[in-house]
C-alpha cells in the first residue's frame, strides 16, 4: 500500500461517483471494484466463480460466486473475509423467508449473521463490547455485503420490488461473532449441527431487537420473566406462533448458567412461560386466529376464555440463542425472527494459509 | 489505460420497451372476449386477509350482473410466490378468464402481477387486483416479466383491517375496472 502522498483522491472520488450514478449503492459510498480486486476475492475460494449460490424466484434472478465477490468487495470487505460472506449467504438462503418473499416484506427484515470458531480473531470479528455494531470492519462489511446482493443481483431495491413500510435500524449491519470465550454454553454452531472448534455462519431474517437491561436481581427467574415480557409483547404478534431469540450478553448468561440453567433449559423455560391471556389478546385485537394462523380481531369473547393463556414459542428451534457482547453490564438483546431460524450453520471454507499472513497483500 | 469498474448485478438491468396496442413489452395480452356471457370465471386467491371474501364477491357480482356462467375458486399455498405450473394450467384449462390477488403486500402484489402475467401468456385473460400501496412493486415486476406497463386494477389501502361487509363494497367498486381488462367490446 503505497503512502498518502501518493494516492489520488481526486481520481477516487470520481469512481466512486459513478458507482452512484450506476444506482448500485446502499446509500454510503462504494469501493469501485476491479478485475485485480475481483480475482484476489475468488482465490479465497475454490469454488468456480459462475456457481449459482441462491436464487430468487420472484425476480428470475441467480447470484453466482463472481457477483458475490463484486458485490462484497463494493461493500469494503478484505478478500479474506469472502468465505465467511459467501458462508452467511448461503446460511440465509436456508431461511425459507429469504428464498420466498422477504426481501420483498413491508416489514423490511434484517439478516442476523452469526460467526462461530477461529475465523472470527483471524478476521478480527468483534464478539465483544459493541458487538451490534458500529467500527469493527468485518462485522460491518461481511453484512452489507449481503444487502449489496440482494438489491444489485436479485433486483431488490427499497420502493420498488422492496416494500418495507418502515424497514429497521440495522438492516444490513448486524452481523456478530460469537463470545464463546465468555460463553458458559456450546457455541450456536455446535448446536446447529458443525464441529466444535470448526468455523460456521448461522442466519436468519429479523424483524427487530429490542433491549433487556436487568442488572436488578440475581434471580435467575425473575430475570427470565423480564425477558419474556418483552418476547411477549402483542405489538410483535401476527400470527398464532412466533419465534424470538436472545443475544445475551455474558453476564446474564453466566447467571443463568450459575442457577443451573442450560441453554436447552433457558428455552424451555421461555416457551412455557412466553405468551398472552385471552383477555391481553383481545385488548389488542389478537384474539382470533383464521385457518391461516394469522390472528384476527374475535367478535366475542367466549365464556373463561379471556384468562386463558395463548404460549406463542411452540418450540426449542423458535428460540435461538447467542451469547455476545460486553462484561459489563446485565444488558441483552432480544432478536425477533422474522420466520424461523433453519438450525443449520454453514461452515466456512477454509483455504490452507490462506488465513495467515494475510498482511496487506495487496498493491 | 485504468482497469474498468465492474457491475454487481451482472448486466441484469431493467429493460422496458415500448408497448404497442394489445401488447406490454414483449407479452402479446390474451384475446379478449366482447363480453362476459356465458365465460367461466376463476379465481386465483392468494390467502392475504381478506382475498377470499373480496374474490368471491367479484366473482359473484360477475354472474349476476355480466352473464358469467360459473366459477372456480383456487387457493395458492404461498401467497410470496408465483403460482405453480400446475395450478396455472388448470385455471387456463378450465377458465376463459381469471381474476386474482389481493396483492396486498411486498412480495404478493409482486406475485399476483406475475401470475397474470403467466395467464396472459397462455392465452388466458386475467384482471389482477392489487392494493393501491403496492403499485411500484407491480409495476416493477412487470417490467422484469418481459410485460411493462401491464395493466391491473387497484383498490384503495388498506384491505386486511375491513369488515367483510367493507370489502363486499370494495368488490363491488372494483368491478368495471376488472370487467374491463378482462373484455374488449370493439
Amino acid at each position: 500500500m503505497p503512502g498518502s502522498g501518493k494516492l489520488d483522491p481526486d481520481l477516487a472520488q470520481q469512481a466512486i461517483e459513478y458507482c452512484y450514478q450506476q444506482d448500485w449503492s446502499d446509500g454510503l459510498p462504494l469501493v469501485p471494484v476491479s478485475q485485480p480486486l475481483l480475482d484476489r476475492f475468488l482465490a479465497q475460494t475454490g469454488r468456480a466463480p459462475q456457481e449459482i449460490i441462491g436464487s430468487l424466484e420472484a425476480t428470475g434472478r441467480d447470484c453466482t460466486v463472481e457477483l458475490a465477490a463484486i458485490n462484497a468487495a463494493m461493500a469494503g470487505c478484505r478478500p479474506e473475509y469472502f468465505p465467511v460472506v459467501l458462508a452467511a449467504f448461503e446460511a440465509l438462503m436456508l431461511d425459507r423467508a429469504a428464498r420466498g418473499g422477504g426481501w420483498q416484506s413491508t416489514s423490511g427484515p434484517a439478516p442476523l449473521i452469526v460467526v462461530n470458531g477461529p475465523v472470527r480473531g483471524e478476521l478480527g470479528l468483534n464478539a465483544g463490547g459493541g458487538v451490534f455494531g458500529p467500527g469493527f470492519r468485518p462485522n460491518a462489511t461481511v453484512a452489507r455485503s449481503i444487502g449489496l446482493i440482494v438489491r444489485n443481483v436479485f433486483g431488490v431495491k427499497p420502493q420498488v420490488l422492496e416494500q418495507a413500510t418502515q424497514g429497521l435500524p440495522g438492516r444490513w449491519s448486524i452481523c456478530l461473532a460469537e463470545n464463546e470465550e465468555e460463553s458458559p454454553w456450546e457455541p450456536l454452531s455446535v448446536e446447529a449441527g458443525q464441529p466444535p472448534g470448526d468455523s460456521a455462519v448461522s442466519a436468519a431474517l429479523l424483524r427487530t431487537c429490542e433491549f433487556v437491561d436487568n442488572r436488578h436481581t440475581q434471580d435467575p427467574e425473575q430475570v427470565l420473566w423480564d425477558f419474556a415480557d418483552t418476547i411477549s409483547r402483542t405489538g410483535a404478534l401476527i400470527f398464532r406462533d412466533a419465534s424470538c431469540g436472545v443475544v445475551f450478553c455474558p453476564e446474564h448468561a453466566q447467571l443463568l448458567a450459575a442457577a443451573g440453567f442450560s441453554k436447552a433449559g433457558v428455552k424451555d423455560w421461555l416457551v412455557e412461560h412466553c405468551g398472552r391471556t385471552g383477555a391481553e389478546l383481545r385488548r389488542a385485537g389478537k384474539d382470533g386466529v383464521n385457518e391461516n394462523n394469522v390472528r384476527f380481531a374475535g367478535d366475542t369473547a367466549a365464556p373463561g376464555s379471556g384468562n386463558s393463556f395463548s404460549r406463542i414459542l411452540p418450540s426449542r428451534q423458535h428460540v435461538p440463542i447467542v451469547v455476545a457482547g460486553a462484561r459489563n453490564a446485565a444488558i441483552s438483546m432480544v432478536v425477533r425472527v422474522f420466520g424461523l431460524w433453519s438450525g443449520t450453520a454453514v461452515g466456512v471454507e477454509s483455504r490452507a494459509g490462506a488465513w495467515a499472513g494475510q498482511a496487506a497483500p495487496e498493491g | 489505460m485504468p482497469n474498468a469498474i465492474l457491475d454487481p448485478t451482472g448486466g441484469a438491468g431493467y429493460a422496458p420497451a415500448a408497448a404497442g396496442p394489445g401488447q406490454t413489452g414483449s407479452l402479446v395480452l390474451a384475446p379478449r372476449r366482447r363480453g362476459l356471457t356465458g365465460a367461466k370465471v376463476g379465481l386465483l386467491v392468494n390467502t392475504k386477509q381478506n382475498a377470499d371474501i373480496f374474490l368471491d364477491e367479484v366473482g359473484k357480482l360477475l354472474v349476476e350482473r355480466h352473464g358469467a356462467a360459473g366459477i372456480l375458486a383456487r387457493t395458492k399455498a404461498a401467497f410470496a410466490q408465483p403460482a405453480p405450473e400446475c395450478l396455472l394450467k388448470e385455471l387456463t384449462t378450465e377458465c376463459d378468464v381469471v381474476v386474482t390477488g389481493i396483492g396486498d403486500c411486498g412480495s404478493c402484489s409482486a406475485s399476483a402481477v406475475a401470475d397474470g402475467v403467466a395467464l396472459e401468456g397462455r392465452g388466458t385473460p386475467a384482471a389482477v387486483i392489487c392494493s393501491d400501496a403496492f403499485t411500484g412493486s407491480a409495476d416493477a415486476i412487470a417490467g422484469l416479466r418481459g410485460a411493462p406497463g401491464y395493466q391491473y386494477a387497484t383498490t384503495p389501502h388498506p384491505v386486511a383491517a375491513l369488515t367483510p361487509a367493507q370489502v363486499r363494497e370494495r368488490a363491488l367498486a372494483v368491478l368495471p375496472d376488472v370487467v374491463a381488462l378482462l373484455t374488449d367490446p370493439r
